[in-house]
């Protein structure tokens, strides 16, 4: 209503003219009436109406501001009363503080994460498709034929894109030296199967992929990260040419801002070129097959009608395969959703218990606020009485406290977006480790909407109480009270009590959770990994192998870096290997068939021989590779204990592998397996070994079947006792002069790559360590605040009890035991939570059941000390009142 | 009547509300109204009729309407809401209890 007449002045002074102009005129026509003459008659009613231009601004001031104006004397007070009682509003603040930081954290990680993970347009409509066998097992890779038979059979897609890495490592060569980028090859219509368009420039010609040479051919896309990286943001880019390795491109597009596909991945910056088929495309065999395909749905499809479609379909492509295996392993087609394939189902589920458990937090701060409101609602009650009996509505009283509630969880919601903002910024390593999508630390529009809408909600909750007993109260037993010490119904008390016993419970049921996940991360750290890992630098090289095109690179580039390495002050001793255990950066993986079952992945190494020592592999029989391993001598391959379980000849007996063939990655020579290595942990901690086959650098020429697979990835292992801070350096600067783009290689200690090998357990630990932990804080302070209250109220009472006699001892005790009913009541339903609460997360906890007996003893013990400290203070206070005093004051 | 004072605002907020509860009326009508049932005791200062009658519009124990009055000419009619009758009741409640209490002083001295 106020605001309505703020726009509608005009009218509503015309409207006010008329209605005093029609009183006026009544009252002139009654004194006429009464015989009075015209002129007569208007001074008569003038006197009687008043001035009424002076009624005219009355009536005006009564307008619309009545309800504005009692909302700002509400603020003005509030922030009065706030002000004066610093202690009691910072409690407050801090408290909600950190339930809506917490909440907000883990709503940001979420919402990027789950609920707007890519920026294409309508990702709903996205699919990917996978190959696979009868048993489930999925493979991405696609061959061309298979791909081209789908876009002119299949009815399901508008349009169907396919996309390739390109070969080995790609350097782009633009403005400011040598940028790694990620190369990938594309059809020309996946930007617009994706929706987004270019930024600059107009991307590809719309044409199919041929074998002949295309519109597209030699023009780029860029990314917006490998245009300000390598360009510095020209905006002439387009048109210019650069190259990629050695071939020459020209810039047809830029891509906007935070638009990737892949997604995830390294995080080197894209760029696309368009595809040109090749002849290994025209078969279907291992070596034409790197195609990955996504697709738009038709109008009108389902991902099911689409699923459907393509099981038919796919039993006539299968059909084409020539080879019995081949045919088998890609019988069948899965069609899913783009966005259920961007993060695992496991990381999706711990995500959500996060969420879950902030908002139990959350819950926990509230409870506690609602206390500590209600507590200092009662202490006023006086005075809320004398402003209802001054004539306040009830409505106006509780709009009041409802004005407070908003400033104190508004300020707090600043004070938890702050927190939130710093813990995703403190946790971003973690974070980019675990999850596919990056988190911006800043909050964006919706975070800030979500963040509104839990400021309200919080308000509502923490002054709902309060306000409806604030609201009901009867005025004048109240006015009649005498003081502060009476008035509180046991009523009252009970509830708060029920509060704070909630309070204990869902604390109880995040540390079980804490510490359940704690013992699986104490567990998983005393696996026994297989090597050593201390005093290691690990370099992850991206070899540019475009530079060697007519060397041998293991020559010309590994065995001289090398040596420099050695050579290095302090160095023990350097090695080199395709991947570090648990490296997790580049990976060859072997198809080996053992007579006629099925396919064994296996994992392929290429390592020089010093990485024995420098890691300490041990050897369950034969010998590591050394310096009699040459290019000319027996070809010899190494496997782990996994491969030779499987492989042995004699299958009791797996060292019986030692001396046996092995599959020649020569031409017309023979390799022998000369030794087997003791297991270790490869991919995660958490898995057993895979097979794996080892093969020495020195002995692989250009000529050898895995040279290739060599020239792509290496990780540099170097033993040293120097300081890390002092060796990085140094490192750095060897591998520039052998080869100015290895300069920019990521450079970790092996102890902090095994720590990041825990993944996603590990965050979850931390963040339920933190919650935990807050939640452990906030019981203490909502138990301490309550019984201190108590104790406050009744210290005539203990007064009296001392003067007639009472020890002190008893005193104590009274208040320890009301701090252990609720202790008791508390841990009691807690425990019943963290039953249930460990079925969730059963799925990731390893070597610890979700019902481990210590830890759920643990817990109640911690809450229950924790409690009975907090009631400490209240009940050493309650045992040192002086009675005089007590009996003295009001 | 005498000086306007702030025992004279609440009270002239229990006549018009109690005007009002037979029927809709204007502002000159329940002027009359209260001029007339009162036994022409009670003049109320026509002119503070006004701010009175929109502070209860706004506070909505009033509502309005513009309409046709009984000289064909547009007036604003002005009538009791549901939670004006609420306050009616209250404040009468009030009223007696004061004025109650005030004439036990009174009658006594």
């Amino acid at each position: 209503m106020s605001f309505r007449g703020l726009f509608r002045r005009r009218v509503d002074d015309t409207r006010l003219e008329d209605e005093l102009g029609f009183h006026l005129d009544r009252q002139i026509a009654e004194n006429i009436a009464a015989g009075m003459n015209p002129a007569e008659a208007k001074y008569a009613a003038l006197r009687t109406f008043g001035n009424p231009a002076l009624v005219r601004e009355q009536t005006r001031a009564t307008w619309g501001w009545s309800k504005l104006e009692s909302l700002a004397q509400d603020v003005r007070y509030t922030a009065r009363a706030l002000l004066r009682q610093t202690g009691f509003s910072a409690t407050i603040v801090g408290t909600m503080a950190l339930g809506i930081g917490a909440a907000a954290a883990m709503f940001t990680v979420v919402d990027h994460v789950l609920l707007r993970p890519v920026s294409y347009k309508d990702p709903s409509r996205l699919v990917v498709m996978q190959e696979g066998d009868p048993g489930g097992r999925q493979v991405w890779d696609l061959s061309w034929l298979d791909v081209s038979e789908w876009r002119h059979s299949a009815r399901s897609f508008a349009q169907i894109a396919m996309l390739r890495h390109m070969s080995g490592r790609s350097y782009l060569e633009g403005q400011n030296a040598a940028l790694e980028v990620t190369g990938m090859s594309v059809s020309a219509n996946l930007f617009p199967v994706l929706g987004v368009e270019p930024q600059l420039g107009r991307g590809f010609v719309p044409e199919e992929p041929s074998f002949a040479q295309g519109k597209n051919a030699g023009s780029i896309v860029l990314s917006y990260p490998a245009w300000q990286e390598g360009f510095g943001g020209d905006k002439g880019i387009i048109g210019k040419t650069l190259k990629i390795n050695t071939t020459t491109y020209t810039v047809v597009g830029v891509m906007p801002v935070g638009f990737e596909y892949p997604i995830g991945g390294k995080h080197a910056p894209e760029v696309w070129t368009a595809v040109s088929l090749a002849e290994s495309d025209r078969k279907r065999d291992y070596t034409g097959m790197d195609f990955t395909v996504i697709a738009r749905l038709a109008k009108g499809a389902t991902v099911q009608s689409a699923q459907n479609e393509m099981s038919i379909l796919q039993k006539r492509v299968a059909a084409d395969y020539t080879d019995a295996d081949l045919r088998k392993e890609h019988s069948t087609v899965k069609v899913q959703p783009l966005v259920n394939t961007l993060v695992t189902a496991d990381v999706r589920r711990a995500l959500i218990a996060l969420l879950g458990a902030s908002g139990v937090l959350w819950l926990i701060a509230s409870l506690n606020v609602t206390n500590l409101l209600l507590a200092r609602n009662m202490a006023r009650q006086r005075e809320t009485a004398m402003r209802v009996a001054l004539g306040a509505s009830r409505l106006r009283v509780v709009q009041q406290m409802l004005v407070e509630g908003f400033a104190l969880n508004g300020t707090a919601a600043l004070l938890g977006i702050g927190l939130a903002v710093a813990s995703v910024s403190i946790l971003a390593r973690e974070l980019s480790r675990t999850l596919p999508v990056p988190i911006p630390a800043r909050p964006d529009g919706w975070i800030l909407l979500a963040l509104l809408g839990m400021t309200l909600l919080s308000t509502l909750v923490s002054t709902a109480w309060p306000a409806w007993l604030a609201a009901r109260a009867p005025v004048e037993p109240a006015l009649k009270q005498g003081g502060l010490q009476a008035g509180t119904t046991r009523r009252q008390h009970r509830v708060r009590g029920v509060l704070v016993a909630a309070e204990i419970a869902m604390s109880l049921c995040l540390l079980v959770v804490c510490g359940l996940l704690l013992r699986t991360i104490y567990t998983l750290r005393h696996v026994p990994l297989g090597f050593r890992t201390d005093h290691i630098l690990v370099a992850n090289l991206s070899i540019p192998a475009f530079h060697y095109d007519n060397q041998n690179i293991v020559t010309a580039l590994y065995d001289p870096l090398l040596e420099r390495v050695q050579h290095l002050h302090g160095v023990q001793n350097a090695g080199l290997m395709s991947e570090v255990p648990l490296g997790n950066t580049f990976r060859v993986q072997l198809g080996l068939r053992k007579n006629d079952s099925s396919m064994i992945t296996g994992m392929l190494k290429p390592v020089s021989p010093e990485v024995q020592q420098i890691f300490g592999f041990k050897m369950a029989a034969g010998r590591f590779f050394d310096k009699t391993d040459t290019p000319t001598s027996q070809q010899a391959a190494i496997v782990n204990r996994a491969f030779a379980k499987i492989y042995a000849p004699n299958a009791q007996d797996p060292d019986s592998i030692v001396g046996t063939k092995f599959w020649s990655f020569k031409k017309n020579v023979e390799t022998r397996i000369i030794g087997i290595l003791d297991d270790q942990r490869q991919a995660q901690v958490s898995k057993d070994s895979q097979p794996e086959v080892e093969i020495c650098l020195c002995q692989i020429t250009p000529d050898s079947g895995i040279y290739n697979p060599s020239t792509v990835g290496m990780d540099l292992a170097v033993r040293t006792d120097r300081p890390t801070a002092e060796m990085i350096p140094e490192l750095r600067d060897v591998l520039r002069q052998a080869s100015p783009e290895l300069g920019t290689a990521t450079i970790t200690t092996m102890d902090q790559i095994v720590e990041d090998s825990y993944g996603s357990q590990r965050l979850a630990a931390h963040l339920l360590e933190i919650f935990g932990g807050s939640a452990l804080v906030l019981c203490m302070a909502g138990l301490y605040g309550l019984l201190a209250y108590l104790v406050s109220q009744r210290t005539r009472e203990l007064g009296v009890r001392i003067a007639l006699g009472a020890r002190r001892g008893n005193l104590v005790w009274m208040v320890l035991r009301q701090a252990g009913v609720m202790l008791v009541a508390g841990i009691a339903l807690g425990t019943g939570l963290a039953f249930a609460a460990g079925k969730l997360v059963d799925r990731f906890l390893y070597g610890v059941s979700a019902h481990d007996a210590w830890t759920l003893a643990a817990a109640p013990a911690l809450l229950l000390a924790v409690g009975l400290l907090a009631a400490y203070l209240p009940a050493r206070r309650a045992a040192s009142v002086d009675p005089m005093e007590a009996l003295r004051a009001e | 009547m005498g000086k306007p004072s702030d025992l004279v605002q609440g009270t002239l907020d229990l006549l018009i509300l109690k005007t009002l509860l037979p029927e809709a009326m204007h502002g000159w009508a329940i002027a009359k109204r209260i001029q007339q049932i009162s036994g022409e005791v009670l003049q109320v200062q026509q002119g503070s009729l006004y701010p009175a009658l929109h502070r209860l519009e706004q506070q909505g124990w009033i509502k309005a309407k513009w309409q046709e009055s009984e000289t064909r000419r547009q007036a604003k009619f002005y009538a009791l809401t549901a939670a004006g009758r609420k306050q009616l009741e209250s404040e009468t409640a009030n009223w007696n209890r004061l004025s109650a209490a005030i004439n036990l002083i009174v009658g006594e001295a």
